[in-house]
């Protein structure tokens, strides 16, 4: 169990009568070498959910995360101390994130007293300042401000500089820069990254937007209603996806380029019909996929490596297992 | 291409408690009849409140400062939407001109079935409920949508089964424009292209111009036929979707187009520096504080609109009628 963060078999369900699988046996692991793992889906895939249980905000139905070998569901109030200081969350909306009657240098200033940081308050101003410069805000500008009195941008800045702050050692961003503006997005991306080279900081990266997740490179996890469907290297696997929904979602990206727009006319999901919505035994995906087989409402695929793949590459398709011909649809 | 609406020298002004602050200034725009114009900028730039003055919805405390914004009719007569009031503009809003506010998906009442705020919409437009409830179920048909939505609430419905109840809604009438402020923008991507897809065969099949509101330029290069890009409250760029992504001449368009984490998953650079916010837009050209290319004049002058190429506009100092003496 030398592993740093390890996700086993978490299985979400909401709702009793008729259950809901948020999150339907997910495992993965993030090792703890400054890497970057992005967990991608559409909306209701079970992303933030998962990041809820990994923060320990909210218990799984079955499974257990464990970070650096103990769940982080024990008790020990001090290893939960611990925890919460070197596991961070970065939200998606900055603004309802902190308290709007704080200015913001009381809002670092929590992290730091919380944590223990510092021994004074000269030296504990002095940090907050060198954290603002590091995200490249002017501590002039911010301190004596309150939330809204910021930009969008600057509010998910200060949110980094907390990271700068802090330094985790593992960071948990859900969908971080979808509410900050084309042009400041890569901004923040960035700076993101350079903590994580220069900290030896690990993030979890959710997010709904592709070419955010290729940007950052690192490892990808493809959710298709709470389950995997893909993951691998980022890179690889979003420029040769094999799974059929994969491959959908890495086509739907649009591309910011008028030369290269979609050809092909998608068509809208079709109803499935309730005898077969209610049988989780089968691959999730078998109303919508092109590519559909008898197996697929009969059997849930298994998660396993791909024929003449790196190790690290893993799907769940019917396509894939066994010695069927699954060659013919990666191109 | 004939032209279905002109917007010239639109302003609109907030009014604060000693003063106006003008947000939206000198608005100049033609739009085609039958095409998608993309209009995209930063958050806080005013596509928004573009779209709602040429709406005629301004609300206190906006006002219009001065301007007017032509609608012509398929017979050809020029109307200044902002002259209309009362029952002719409530005669004028839905038949000719559609509107879907930003997050319209998640307006839907909780408490009432979809079919009664479809109908709702239509009878208080001036039609009858017999017609209405036949031009909903082929809305619906446009927009690919079960029948059987009618008598459901909008929590059984998707984020993207919303929407296209909201695009049927604004279709049913048949307008002449249809203007969708960032329609797309809290879906995930294959939706997205779902509805992007089901926005452009609509304007196609009907014949119905729209009018798209964006932020996102992947959206805006697969969807819009011509773009106008704008930055603190102006226009600064319009030109064919191809022009402005291949050979962009105002310096925020390139910067803008530069920052986009692109496909490869090379190294970008931000936009540095923040847009300006209604309350301390700058002097002369309003980019000036953050351009690369900046020169005396543009810190005192606003920079004209000069068609640079055939039907391709920009606001820059660097462009017009005299040799430009630039770097």
């Amino acid at each position: 169990m030398s592993d740093f963060l390890v996700v086993q078999n978490i299985t979400q369900v909401f709702g009793t009568r008729k259950p809901t699988f948020a999150v339907d046996d997910v495992s993965f692991r993030i090792p703890e070498r400054a890497s970057i793992v992005n967990l991608v889906g559409e909306s209701g895939s079970g992303k933030s959910t998962i990041a809820r249980i990994i923060l320990g905000l909210s218990k799984p139905k079955s499974g257990d995360v464990y970070y650096k070998g103990t769940s982080i569901f024990t008790r020990n109030a001090e290893w939960q101390r611990q925890f919460r200081c070197e596991v961070q969350a970065v939200f998606q909306d900055p603004y309802s994130a902190y308290n709007p009657f704080y200015k913001i240098e009381r809002i670092l200033n929590i992290s730091i007293r919380k944590f223990k940081l510092v021994n004074n308050p000269s030296e504990a101003k002095a940090r907050i300042e060198e954290s603002l410069r590091a995200v490249d805000l002017r501590p002039d500008e911010i301190l004596g401000k309150y939330p809204h009195q910021l930009s969008g941008g600057q509010r998910q800045r200060v949110m980094l500089a907390r990271v700068h702050l802090i330094r985790p050692r593992l960071i948990i961003a859900d969908e971080p820069v979808s509410m900050v503006d084309a042009g400041m997005r890569a901004t923040v991306l960035n700076i993101l990254m350079e903590f994580q080279a220069q900290y030896n900081i690990s993030s979890l990266f959710i997010t709904h937007d592709l070419s955010t997740a290729r940007y950052l490179g690192g490892e990808i996890i493809i959710l298709y209603q709470g389950r995997i469907v893909e993951r691998g290297e980022t890179i690889q696997v979003t420029s040769k996806p094999l799974h059929p929904y994969a491959q959908l979602l890495i086509s739907s990206i649009p591309i910011p380029d008028p030369d290269k727009r979609w050809r092909e006319t998608l068509q809208f999901a079709p109803e499935v019909k309730s005898s077969q919505s209610q049988n989780r035994e089968r691959c999730l995906y078998a109303e919508r996929c092109p590519h559909v087989m008898e197996v697929c409402w009969k059997e849930r695929p298994p998660l396993q490596t791909s024929p003449g793949k790196e190790s690290s590459w893993h799907v769940a398709c019917h396509l894939y297992s066994g010695n069927l011909k699954g060659s013919s649809l990666e191109s | 291409m004939t032209t279905i609406l002109q917007i010239r020298d639109l302003s609109v002004g907030l009014t604060g408690r000693s003063s106006i602050i003008q947000v939206l200034s000198n608005v100049d725009l033609e739009v085609d009849a039958g095409e998608i114009l993309g209009v995209v900028g930063e958050s806080g730039c005013g596509k928004s409140t573009l779209v709602v003055a040429i709406l005629n919805l301004l609300e206190l405390p906006q006002i219009f400062q001065t301007g007017e914004v032509i609608f012509i009719s398929s017979d050809g007569k020029p109307r200044n939407l902002l002259k209309l009031t009362g029952d002719t503009l409530r005669q004028f809003r839905w038949r000719q001109m559609a509107y879907i506010p930003q997050g319209s998906m998640n307006a839907l009442n909780p408490v009432l079935r979809v079919r009664k705020q479809m109908i709702e919409t239509l009878t208080q437009h001036g039609m009858a409920d017999r017609e209405a409830d036949e031009q909903i179920r082929l809305a619906l048909q446009m927009v690919h949508l079960n029948q059987n939505v009618l008598d459901l609430y909008s929590h059984e419905l998707s984020g993207g089964m919303r929407q296209r109840v909201i695009i049927a809604t604004a279709i049913s009438m048949h307008p002449a424009i249809l203007i969708a402020d960032e329609p797309t923008t809290a879906l995930d991507v294959v939706t997205q292209r779902l509805i992007l897809q089901e926005l452009a065969r609509i304007c196609r099949e009907l014949g119905i111009t729209i009018i798209l509101v964006s932020h996102d330029m992947g959206v805006m290069a697969q969807t819009a036929d011509r773009l106008a890009v704008m930055y603190a409250g102006r226009i600064v760029e319009i030109g064919t979707t191809n022009e402005v992504f291949k050979s962009s001449l105002h310096p925020y368009t390139q910067e803008l187009i530069a920052s986009i984490p692109n496909q490869s998953g090379e190294h970008v650079e931000g936009l540095a520096g923040e847009a300006p916010g209604p309350w301390n837009y700058p002097p002369g050209c309003r980019f000036h504080p953050r351009c690369p290319f900046v020169m005396e004049i543009c810190r005192q002058q606003v920079p004209p609109s000069v068609e640079q190429r055939p039907s391709h506009w920009v606001s820059c100092h660097l462009f017009g009628k005299e040799e430009s003496s630039n770097e």
